[in-house]
């Protein structure tokens, strides 16, 4: 399995693409229960990762981005004003943004 | 209830009361005919059952009998007398009867528990019968009563020794203080800034030093040991040895200053070496604890220089001026930190190695998770610049607002990962030449299990706490010790404070891993406990300890010899009608009433008050006899 190593410095290179407040997360996950997706842990799989650096997994899973129907129903819910919905928009500009710069995506 | 009554004529007159324990011991022993054949032995009055003896009716038909003058001594057939015999005891003492004209009769743990139908009640028979035997030949005794030296030795000078010197000096009892070390304080000191307040813990043991060092009836002494101990309860005698000073501060001229990371100087330094005894009534014991010392290797320590403990990062954050920018060691900017939680704590037996002693510390340290958080929010705080992961097994901010460092270090963008015991984070050696020295990898159960990896220049253990090693007191004290290594209290629910030796209390970190304020609050604990025992000015102990007939001794002194309790015996010069005779005599503060004694003297001149050879004999005979 190939490890790297994440990145602590990652909100602030997802500042370029919104994201304002998802590093409010505490991991409650409220989000992945209103999901309509019923898809594994997804958004909070995302907002982990984020919340972690860790660029590899985004990249890795980033297809899972485009499911997202964009809704706003875990926004709504999220006790922490997270905003995982606008989460999911900043990775997807995220990983526009690696394109073709990353072999998986 | 049964009652069997009789006239019979005998010089002791023996009440007999069988317990049901509710159905504890009649649901195996059959206490109505246990009653009966009892109440036909000879000098048994009367024999009577209750449901339950213990209770006030219970108690109120001995007082009864005990007052009319129909009995004269007790035997009471119940559980054992580790729960009991002192509540009868004191019964008889309410009805105005000598509390030693009493004797008890285990049916209940050493019958109807473990033993059933015929066998029980046959055996239940036995064992009263024997009581019986032994009741009839009781005599009155007296409790030994020892002056209470109004005066309390604490052992150790940390937090706990200090507030235990503060609460008994200000009851008007005359304290000595015995420290270790050449400083206060103890670990303590060794703190920067206290969770979950803030305030500064060299502010709070100056304070309390102080007010210690500044009343009229404590005296410390400090890079002193306990070196010899003797007494009981009411009068201790210790030897102490004060060693040469090894603060390593240049002599001070004033006493009374804290030097941050060392503790609070009680006195001038250059004290001269010399070896004193105290004679005091009371002791606590306040020794603390040590933090725990990771093993070589243990998460990279001792191999990587970036890998520190708690405490030492403490120190370096602390010793660090606000305006010297970033954090760094060895000179390169310390960018992310990465705190490992559970060293040295929750070991669980067949994942975690045990030290060279087949030690495990399998108990929650209780204090480094808040300790921790507390760290992290500082760093977040003052170097912004600086990441903060925390690897954790569980968060346990126990107590009161400590809940709250969790939520601040969460605000603060604390990053926690969190592991299982059995795949621990795995700290090396970062191969990237553009990044932090070393990486911490982890299966995160919060990712999902999923293998991450953290970069970080400096890596933090929370280092749990380990008893210090006190095994010199423990022996020379005869201490009881946990399984966890910790001194053992009597109770720890009802008697939290005390130790199974009359006379000593115990006071903080000794017992358990606690906080400063819990260390604080079980130093005034023990300061009220010890005060408590000095308060009537004197102490009483169980008559039970060797009588010596002076009529048959020959003063053999065999009896010394065989003494288990240094002092104890001893043999004595007599003028017995103008002649020199040599006879033992008992100490009867030191004597145990072991029996030591008996076993070994020829002329069968010692007995143990309470439980002479002819008592013994008679119960042998009962439990004996052909029924």
């Amino acid at each position: 399995m190939k490890m790297d190593l994440i990145d602590p410095e990652f909100p602030k290179t997802l500042e370029r693409f919104g994201a304002g407040s998802a590093f409010e997360c505490f991991n409650c996950g409220s989000c992945v229960a209103v999901c309509p997706l019923v898809s594994g842990h997804f958004p909070r799989k995302m907002i982990r990762y984020a919340q972690l650096g860790a660029t590899e997994k985004i990249l890795r899973d980033a297809k899972d981005l485009w499911k997202c129907l964009h809704c706003g129903l875990c926004s709504r819910t999220c006790p922490r004003g997270a905003d995982p919905g606008e989460l999911i928009l900043s990775l997807r500009r995220f990983t526009l943004d690696h394109w073709k710069r990353w072999p998986n995506v | 209830m049964k009652r069997v009554t009789k006239v019979v004529s005998s010089d002791s007159r023996v009440g007999v009361y069988i317990c049901h324990c509710g159905g504890n011991i009649s649901d195996h022993v059959d206490v109505n005919a246990v009653c009966e054949k009892i109440s036909n032995l000879d000098g048994v009055r009367t024999a009577k059952t209750n449901s339950f003896m213990c209770s006030d009716p219970g108690q109120e038909m001995i007082i009864e009998d005990l007052r009319s003058g129909e009995i004269d001594r007790v035997v009471v057939a119940s559980c054992a007398p580790s729960l009991h015999e002192a509540t009868f005891r004191n019964a008889l003492s309410r009805a105005g009867v000598n509390p030693y004209l009493y004797e008890h009769a285990n049916i209940r743990e050493q019958v109807s528990w473990v033993h059933h139908g015929e066998a029980a009640t046959l055996k239940a028979e036995r064992l009263i019968a024997a009581a019986v035997a032994k009741a009839r030949l009781l005599k009155p005794l007296d409790p030994i009563r020892i002056e209470a030296k109004r005066h309390a030795t604490i052992i150790g000078g940390g937090i706990a020794g200090l507030k235990a010197a503060k609460d008994l000096s200000s009851r008007g009892i005359e304290v000595v203080l015995i420290e270790k070390s050449p400083f206060l304080g103890g670990w303590t000191a060794m703190l920067d800034t206290l969770a979950p307040t803030g305030e500064k813990a060299a502010d709070l043991v100056s304070s309390l030093a102080r007010e210690v060092l500044e009343h009229p009836l404590v005296t410390i002494h400090s890079c002193s040991q306990v070196t010899g101990f003797e007494g009981s309860v009411g009068s201790f005698r210790l030897e102490v040895q004060k060693g040469p000073s090894d603060s390593g501060v240049p002599p001070v001229k004033d006493r009374g200053i804290f030097i941050p990371f060392r503790g609070y100087l009680p006195e001038e330094d250059e004290q001269p070496c010399k070896a004193f005894v105290v004679e005091t009534g009371v002791i606590v014991i306040a020794t603390g604890f040590k933090p725990y010392h990771p093993k070589n290797g243990e998460y990279g320590f001792a191999e990587f220089e970036e890998v520190v403990t708690l405490p030492r990062f403490i120190r370096m954050l602390a010793e660090r001026d606000a305006g010297e920018g970033p954090l760094s060691i060895g000179g390169k900017e310390i960018k992310n930190i990465a705190m490992i939680h559970c060293v040295g704590s929750r070991h669980i037996p067949g994942i975690h190695e045990e030290d060279e002693s087949g030690k495990l510390n399998e108990h929650c340290s209780r204090n480094c998770c808040s300790a921790t958080l507390h760290a992290a929010r500082l760093v977040r705080d003052r170097f912004p610049g600086t990441h903060v992961f925390e690897f954790y097994r569980d968060i346990r901010t126990y107590g009161r607002f400590q809940e709250d460092l969790y939520s601040k270090a969460s605000e603060s963008n604390v990053i926690f990962l969190r592991f299982e015991p059995e795949s621990p984070p795995v700290v090396s050696r970062n191969p990237r030449a553009d990044g932090s020295s070393l990486k911490v990898a982890v299966n995160d159960t919060l990712t999902f299990g999923e293998r991450v990896e953290v970069p970080a220049d400096l890596v933090v253990l929370s280092v749990g706490m380990q008893p210090s090693d006190v095994s010199d007191l423990i022996e020379m004290m005869k201490l009881p010790v946990g399984a966890d290594g910790f001194l053992q209290e009597i109770h720890p629910k009802l008697r939290p404070v005390e130790l199974s030796v009359a006379g000593i209390v115990l006071a903080g970190t000794c017992q358990a891993p606690m906080d400063t304020g819990e260390a604080s609050a079980a130093g005034s604990a023990a300061a009220v406990k010890a005060s408590a025992i000095l308060a009537k000015g004197y102490v009483e102990l169980d008559p039970f300890i060797a009588e010596v007939d002076l009529e048959k001794c020959r003063g053999n002194g065999e009896c010394v010899k065989a003494c288990l309790r240094q002092g104890a015996l001893y043999l004595k010069d007599f003028d017995l009608h103008g002649e020199k005779v040599r006879k033992a005599q008992v100490d009867p503060v030191l004597c145990t009433g072991c029996g030591a004694c008996v076993a070994v003297c020829p002329e069968n001149a010692v007995d143990i008050r309470g439980w002479t050879i002819s008592q013994y004999e008679a119960m042998v005979e009962a439990i004996a006899r052909e029924s």
